[in-house]
């Protein structure tokens, strides 16, 4: 067949001005020197529907629209702004703080619950955690179910610090499970870019922060981000400690230091491997980086967890749906603490958390252990996992 | 109605407006009691009797026609109203099709710019019609049911149908499936139109029988676009590679675009509404985003490729969207 074309194209062009090329000039794609390359976010896909579909079944094609849409955001008001009008602007636009919503909602039904007589086995709710315990003070604003509508960007008040800041609104669910006290002392593990510590500043109830992140670059960016939310004399009172080393150490250096320890460890992040090809995980280069990152993962929460007091509270989260890198470490976690280090962790349930926000987010029906946010187009949050233990020793 | 009927029909009208010029004055309708009373012809104006008559459409000519009274009221009430005229040629064209009393009202009142028209030019439009392989039956439903498409001269047809055969490359008698099952094809932007094809063949790997059966020029762009982009976004349509092939087994395009929204959304999709309609926002702001990119954005890379199909084919976005910060 391809004599009798080189022929056709001998006779047509020859009358034109395109010269037949030969044969053996013509490109051979079996020889080329670069081979065909498949962008990275193929290949998180690729990856994403072979588990997940496995995992989630059902679930999977609404999680896989959502992940590949537009993500939805929430505004966690900087309480530090002098600004008076913040809140009042953002909820004018339509949203709403869910934390607040949503929590008194809770206790509403609850009030409800304990005047009627319940023959039903409260399997369901622990009755000892009925009345959850959250930090009132971190306000998220987000737009309602089904409304797409973008915030603007946030203003600088009169001292330059801004109003708001904007994050996946399910990233602050791990702040408020690991439910700061007043006075406490809390760890930071993986902080950087600085979402979730400025969330956790918002509860005005640390004593004392410690940030660290791994990477120089991204423990600057944590520090940027400090400076544009918070007043310079806060900054200044030695409240915050930023490192930049590698967290495993701080298990050793650290022992028993915290009251609250929030592991948010690096991960391979499905909603941005799957949409952004910049520096993606799941390109060929970084492969055994990704291969390893359950072991990374696991060895930073049990670093968490030795740098816990006894009867102080971790909080392991991550932001990929992965049962590897969620359920998985958190079990390897829990037993290598007890036989390696005797240390005795014990899950803290969050049921009663994720019913309690049930309306603003989907929730994973029956995990193993911990819970897990999925993105759906109404609610186009997460993925976020979060797994809350105790100290008990 | 036989043809044959028709024809008898209309010669007696020619002779009633040759020999019976009653003008009719605006607002008064006068009934003809009788149906045989010829007046004098004024010698005159012998030139142009057949003329002023024939621009004005009477009464009587209307129940003789076959239209009842009310019927004929409308009729004639729209007529003047439009100031057409050569409405009784128009009338004649549209009688020759064939086409009933009420079918003629409907289409008068769905779209009462055929009054304003040549009947020479309507009669020519029909024969074209004709000629791209409407036949008798369809010729008529299609009219009966898009009768804007009598408004489209000749010349806009053609250019339709040159394109969906030159650049489409469907056949003719696809082209004529085209034209009977989507009439509004034909008052389509050209570059929309190829556009949509390009979307059908290259993005979703569609091939020309198939856009056919599925009736694809039904729908507008932005609900086909939606419509795909869901389900492949859902893990549930793939594009196929070079050779054609597909990990998954897509669904048929009349699957996806002829069923109802609810259909699609239960038997295809598997989805709810509140999602599929977050979704259609999301992909409204997203086109309407990127078409501002596009406007700033340089020429399209010129890439040293021989195959122009592959050519075209790079240029698609295939569904993995690129952070726009």
């Amino acid at each position: 067949m391809a004599a009798s074309v080189l022929t056709r194209f001998c006779i047509n062009k020859s009358k034109g001005s395109i010269r037949f090329i030969q044969r053996r000039y013509r490109v051979k794609t079996k020889w080329a020197a670069t081979r065909p390359t498949f962008p990275a976010t193929e290949l998180a896909l690729h990856n994403f529907d072979t588990s997940y579909s496995i995992q989630l079944r059902d679930l999977w094609p609404s999680i896989r629209v959502a992940m590949l849409s537009e993500q939805k955001y929430g505004a966690l008001i900087n309480s530090f702004s002098s600004a008076p009008n913040v809140i009042t602007e953002l909820e004018a636009q339509g949203c709403k703080d869910f934390i607040s919503i949503d929590c008194t909602r809770n206790e509403v039904h609850q009030s409800s619950l304990d005047s009627m007589t319940s023959h039903r086995d409260s399997a369901e709710l622990d009755p000892a955690a009925l009345q959850p315990s959250m930090s009132p003070d971190i306000k998220c604003l987000v737009f309602p179910k089904g409304d797409i509508s973008r915030f603007n960007p946030a203003r600088p008040d009169s001292s330059g610090i801004l109003g708001y800041y904007l994050l996946d609104a399910a990233s602050v669910l791990p702040v408020l499970a690991l439910d700061v006290q007043p006075g406490h002392t809390v760890l930071d593990l993986c902080a950087a870019p600085g979402g979730k510590t400025l969330a956790l500043l918002q509860t005005h109830s640390v004593n004392h922060l410690w940030a660290n992140d791994l990477s120089g670059s991204r423990t600057m960016r944590l520090r940027r981000t400090l400076q544009s939310y918070l007043p310079k004399e806060f900054l200044e009172e030695n409240k915050i400690h930023i490192t930049s080393t590698d967290g495993r150490q701080l298990g050793m250096t650290e022992e028993k230091s915290f009251e609250r320890v929030l592991v948010d460890v690096p991960c391979t992040t499905d909603r941005h491997s799957a949409m952004v090809e910049e520096n993606n995980i799941f390109k060929r280069s970084r492969t055994k980086e990704r291969q390893k990152l359950p072991l990374l993962q696991t060895q930073l929460l049990l670093a968490g967890i030795q740098a816990t007091r006894g009867g102080g509270n971790i909080v392991y989260s991550t932001c990929s749906l992965s049962q590897l890198q969620n359920e998985c470490v958190v079990q390897q976690a829990i037993s290598l603490a007890q036989q390696e280090l005797g240390i005795t962790v014990q899950v803290q349930d969050l049921r009663w958390f994720a019913q309690c926000f049930s309306d603003t987010f989907h929730f994973a029906p029956q995990l193993s252990v911990g819970e897990l946010v999925l993105p759906h187009l109404c609610a186009n949050f997460g993925p976020i996992y979060m797994c809350k233990l105790q100290r008990m020793n | 109605m036989g043809t044959h009927v028709c024809r008898k029909q209309m010669l007696r009208w020619m002779w009633r407006w040759s020999v019976c010029p009653v003008a009719v004055s605006r607002g008064h309708m006068p009934f003809c009691s009788t149906q045989g009373e010829p007046h004098q012809v004024n010698p005159s104006h012998g030139g142009q009797v057949t003329h002023r008559p024939g621009n004005q459409l009477s009464l009587c000519s209307l129940l003789e026609m076959g239209f009842s009274e009310t019927q004929a009221k409308e009729m004639h009430e729209g007529a003047t109203k439009s100031r057409g005229k050569h409405v009784p040629s128009v009338m004649t064209a549209l009688l020759l099709l064939g086409l009933n009393p009420s079918s003629i009202l409907k289409i008068m009142q769905k779209c009462p710019e055929v009054y304003s028209l040549k009947g020479a030019d309507l009669q020519q439009r029909i024969d074209h019609l004709r000629k791209m392989g409407l036949v008798e039956g369809s010729l008529q439903r299609m009219i009966s049911h898009y009768p804007k498409i009598m408004l489209l001269p000749v010349k806009r047809v053609n250019m339709v149908s040159r394109l969906l055969r030159e650049k489409c490359l469907f056949t003719i008698h696809q082209v004529t499936e085209i034209l009977r099952d989507s009439p509004e094809v034909l008052e389509e932007d050209l570059a929309q139109l190829e556009y949509k094809f390009q979307y059908a063949y290259f993005r979703m790997g569609v091939r020309q029988p198939e856009m056919v059966k599925a009736k694809l020029f039904r729908l507008p762009l932005s609900e086909l676009r939606c419509r795909h982009c869901f389900l492949e976004r859902r893990g549930l349509y793939q594009t196929p590679d070079k050779k054609g092939q597909t990990l998954i087994l897509n669904p048929a395009l009349k699957d996806v675009l002829c069923v109802s929204e609810e259909t699609y959304l239960t038997q295809v999709a598997m989805a709810t509404a509140e999602e599929f309609h977050v979704f259609r926002k999301l992909m409204a702001r997203e086109q309407e985003e990127k078409g501002r990119e596009d406007e700033y954005s340089s020429d399209e890379d010129e890439e040293d490729k021989d195959d122009v199909l592959h050519r075209r084919k790079h240029h698609w976005n295939t569904g993995y969207k690129k952070d726009r910060k």
